[in-house]
């Protein structure tokens, strides 16, 4: 498996600067860090395919302000739920058929489903994921599939056609 | 300054005892797991807090070992499975 | 010295998270289910810290201290969708411990 040396680099420097940021600037620091910074960076090379989508950044960015936006949003709801007397709740699960393909965006759809208003990702088999809502009666579809748009885009990956269960 | 930070770091040690009583009560193992997760986010918010009010930087790298080990508590525990201790 | 505006800022910051962590405890205990319960203490949690390193991030020595404090809500955040997410499906399959317990 041959992997590009400007990914390789890339991926150096990142946990270099990771290791600085934990370890700060003491020099001795680096007896330990620079075998892990070296093990990391091959360890990630390994469990990483050379095929692999590329980040994008415009699409990052525009998740991460996504993301914590929704974030802000779940927290207020399921605290405006608990919080009123008679608690505003119907459990339940739903099911919702993935049309991202790639394993990486799956795996961050399935943590960020969790974070979203009203859904928890509990589960996740032969591309369909079982959400856990905590209003039952609110169709968390249209919500699940901006939230896969957008990881689509910071893949840079196109969704299959939409055929959810 | 000082003062806010340690009377809110007193609040989050509240409301994380109080919420030990779920790990008390259960019923399932799962339920008392969420223990763990209550730990790794409230216990770091006092880590926190109590970095800066005692001015004790090192705290914080604290909080975020904290962090790491209540991440594979939860994995070691779901990980788990009927029969494991007999073998 | 730090301009007042940022001080009172940073404490109203600092009591919201406090805000939504007795949120997330009230859930947990009130909540009839245990997903119903994941939901309370991932979200509310995780905003509570995010709200209080929010906070914090005025008093931070320098930047590679905030970044810190940044990276510790990151990690936490993985860490607390990734439980919620295992914690959850584990219970859904049955493929624990309760099982045989029931």
């Amino acid at each position: 498996m041959v992997q590009n040396p400007v990914t390789i680099v890339a991926r150096l420097l990142l946990f270099l600067g990771l290791w600085t940021l934990l370890a700060g600037f003491e020099p001795a620091s680096w007896i330990i860090g620079v075998p892990a910074v070296l093990l990391a960076t091959w360890t990630h090379g390994r469990l990483t395919r050379a095929s692999g989508p590329a980040l994008k950044l415009g699409g990052l960015l525009v998740f991460i302000a996504y993301f914590l936006w929704q974030s802000v949003r779940g927290g207020v709801d399921v605290a405006w739920r608990i919080l009123r007397p008679r608690m505003r709740i119907a459990p339940g699960l739903q099911t919702y058929r993935i049309r991202l393909s790639d394993p990486a965006a799956r795996v961050l759809f399935l943590d960020c489903v969790s974070l979203l208003p009203g859904s928890l990702g509990a589960d996740m088999r032969e591309g369909v994921i079982s959400v856990h809502a905590i209003d039952a009666s609110l169709d968390l579809a249209p919500e699940l599939e901006e939230l896969e748009t957008r990881i689509a885009a910071i893949f840079g990956l196109t969704l299959e056609a939409s055929r959810h269960a | 300054m000082h003062e806010a930070l340690m009377a809110t770091a007193l609040v989050l040690l509240i409301t994380m005892s109080v919420g030990l009583v779920r790990v008390v009560i259960g019923p399932t193992p799962a339920d008392r797991m969420m223990g763990a997760q209550l730990i790794g986010t409230t216990g770091i918010g006092v880590l926190l807090l109590l970095a800066f009010a005692l001015e004790l930087p090192a705290l914080i790298d604290v909080a975020l070992v904290f962090g790491l080990l209540a991440a594979i508590a939860v994995v070691a525990f779901t990980r788990r499975r009927v029969g494991d201790d007999q073998s | 010295m730090m301009a007042a505006w940022l001080e009172v800022l940073s404490i109203v910051l600092i009591a919201l998270g406090a805000f939504f962590y007795a949120t997330g405890t009230i859930g947990l205990l009130r909540l009839p289910d245990l997903y119903s319960r994941l939901h309370a203490l991932t979200k509310a949690d995780n905003l509570g810290l995010g709200l209080l390193i929010l906070g914090l991030l005025p008093w931070a020595a320098d930047l590679f201290q905030a970044l810190k404090l940044i990276l510790i809500w990151v990690l936490v955040l993985m860490a607390g969708a990734t439980g919620a997410h295992l914690i959850a499906k584990r219970a859904l399959r049955g493929d624990g411990e309760d099982e045989a317990l029931r």
